[in-house]
């Protein structure tokens, strides 16, 4: 009996030692994850090695624009135009915060094209200017170059932009040197010019039109910029737009497009806009390639070398916003970012390569949270709480000479 | 019947064992809702011997209205007194365009080492009419409110909190 005793015992005092055991481990399991570190120059993951933050702090950020040299680089901030040194620095301001900026583009290394309103009293339906800043100047006094301008993009040389022409037409011009105007295309273009970019050679100029009547930007249209006439490339049909700036390149025109105002589907999705393509002489339309079916776009940059498109898309609708590099001629869609908790802004002007190629700026933050959120830092040190600009590295093409 | 009534009372004594140490874990995770809600504990630098502890169910009372108020504790981290410790807290937009800056400042007397002095503050959250014809390019969505408090010794320690409000 003594031994069936002691036995007994034994097993006692093991399930209590195995019971401690399994409560002790599950207690590790439930260690609480310490919140990311929001500052400190370190930048999430999820956007790749060797990022680097070019912002922080608080503000709405937008239209990164890269300076020629690439040592600077321009953007809005909650309407309002800065700049930095892309390695250290402290912004400087080029306008007065209560200018609102809908597009930036340098012309030489100390001077800026803005196309803004000077006031918050400018609507959508209120064309806005073309403003000259110059970084020399101490004050923030902007010159106009010219008004009723309704989109700008970088020229050979200078600028090339859209100005309004009464109700239903536009005209394009040119400027060079220190931004004024030096050639003014009086055809006009039927139609509202949403966004304009120039061909490789930038003798012509592809710009996305709303059709007079039209309450979408559905056409596309190639100018001739010696010879001064216009042609149309495409028209969508129905309820389509085309969205952002269309981009040359090769023998190809590629943009955005998608139906607006589509209805959410049944499952939550968004309405799809995809990447399409046309051959500059005309022709058919078709899905850019190397592209999956289900990929959904939100911009697209060419590169400065011409031979890849930057985008901002997802790879299905509800996979996360990434970067993506499409090489067309390769059918290649790779990856930049794998990123799956921070929210890559999709505005048609929140992306730029760098001069080189080397690298592209996007625009991102953190998921807000619905609940107040603490941190240890001052708010201007914040970075993945507000909208920061970041530079994310890109592999150039293997056969690319260096 | 002495080997069950040994078998009932071991199994009886491993429950209670088992039931209390589970209690006991319980306790421990349990937060409770005064907490520092500083998990980064980024320091200014060497030194440093004031922390500041905020509530987390008070921070999420705060209701975009005027007449809020919060309450948070200066903690002396040292092992000698300290006096005249100030407490600033900035209230501002994420929104940069907007001039809405406001600043509130508290001296806390003395605070003895190791222990905590309470600093409640006064302010107005207020929804501020964005301007109306922002372009698309201007920020489109509701701007939120941040609190920056930040305590400083006379020696120049400091110790920063930033709480970013949901809009």
């Amino acid at each position: 009996m003594p031994s069936r005793v002691g036995s007994a015992k034994r097993v006692a005092v093991l399930s209590i030692a195995a019971v401690f055991a399994a409560g002790c481990a599950h207690a590790d399991e439930e260690v609480s994850i310490a919140p990311l570190v929001p500052a400190a120059g370190r930048v999430d993951p999820g956007l790749g090695p060797g990022t680097r933050a070019l912002s922080s702090g608080p503000g709405y950020k937008g239209s990164p624009s890269w300076s020629p040299g690439g040592d600077r680089i321009a953007f809005t901030v909650d309407g309002y135009v800065v700049d930095r040194l892309t390695d250290s620095g402290d912004l400087r301001n080029w306008t007065t915060r209560d200018f609102i900026a809908e597009d930036i583009e340098w012309i030489s290394e100390d001077t800026l094209m803005i196309l803004g309103a000077a006031s918050p009293s400018g609507t959508e339906e209120t064309p806005s200017s073309l403003y000259r800043a110059r970084a020399a100047e101490d004050s923030l006094e902007l010159e106009t170059v010219e008004k009723e301008v309704s989109a700008i993009g970088p020229g050979r040389g200078g600028l090339i932009f859209a100005l309004g022409r009464g109700a239903f037409g536009s005209g394009l011009a040119l400027t060079r040197g220190s931004g004024d105007v030096h050639r003014l295309y009086s055809k006009s273009i039927k139609g509202h010019v949403a966004s304009l970019s120039l061909s490789p050679d930038g003798d012509e100029a592809v710009v996305a039109v709303r059709p007079p009547g039209d309450l979408e930007t559905s056409g596309l249209r190639v100018f001739d910029l010696r010879k001064g006439i216009g042609r149309e490339l495409t028209r969508l049909d129905g309820n389509q737009e085309i969205v952002g700036t269309p981009q040359w390149m090769g023998q190809y025109l590629y943009f955005v497009a998608g139906e607006k105002d589509k209805p959410v589907d049944r499952d939550g999705s968004e309405p799809l806009y995809e990447i399409y393509r046309v051959p500059e002489e005309g022709g058919a339309t078709e899905p850019a390639p190397g592209v999956g079916e289900d990929f959904v776009a939100a911009s697209i940059r060419v590169s400065p070398d011409g031979e890849r498109l930057a985008v901002i898309g997802r790879l299905s609708p509800k996979s996360p916003t990434n970067l993506y590099v499409l090489d067309p001629l390769a059918k290649d869609l790779t990856a930049v970012t794998t990123n799956e908790d921070m929210e890559i802004k999709t505005g048609p002007d929140d992306l730029a390569w760098s001069p080189g190629g080397q690298s592209v700026a996007v625009i991102a933050r953190g998921t807000p949270s619905t609940e107040p959120e603490v941190r240890a830092d001052p708010a201007d040190r914040l970075l993945r709480d507000f909208y920061n600009l970041y530079e994310i590295p890109v592999d150039g093409p293997e056969d690319a000479p260096r | 019947m002495r080997d069950i009534i040994f078998w009932l009372s071991g199994a009886a004594l491993a429950f209670l064992v088992t039931a209390g140490a589970f209690l006991l874990l319980a306790n421990l995770a349990t937060a409770p809702s005064q907490k520092r809600l500083n998990p980064e504990q980024a320091r200014a630098g060497s030194g440093q011997s004031v922390d500041l502890i905020l509530d987390r169910e008070q921070l999420a009372s705060l209701r975009y209205l005027p007449d809020q108020s919060l309450t948070l504790e200066v903690e002396n981290e040292g092992g000698e007194q300290l006096s005249d410790v100030s407490v600033i807290l900035s209230v501002f937009s994420e929104n940069t365009a907007l001039s809405n800056f406001r600043y509130y400042r508290k001296t806390v007397q003395t605070i003895p080492a190791g222990e905590d002095a309470r600093v409640r503050f006064e302010f107005d959250l207020l929804v501020r009419e964005e301007p109306v014809a922002r372009p698309p390019t201007a920020n489109p969505e509701q701007s939120r409110e941040i609190l920056e408090i930040k305590a400083t010794t006379p020696e120049g320690n400091s110790t920063v909190r930033t709480v970013i409000l949901p809009p």
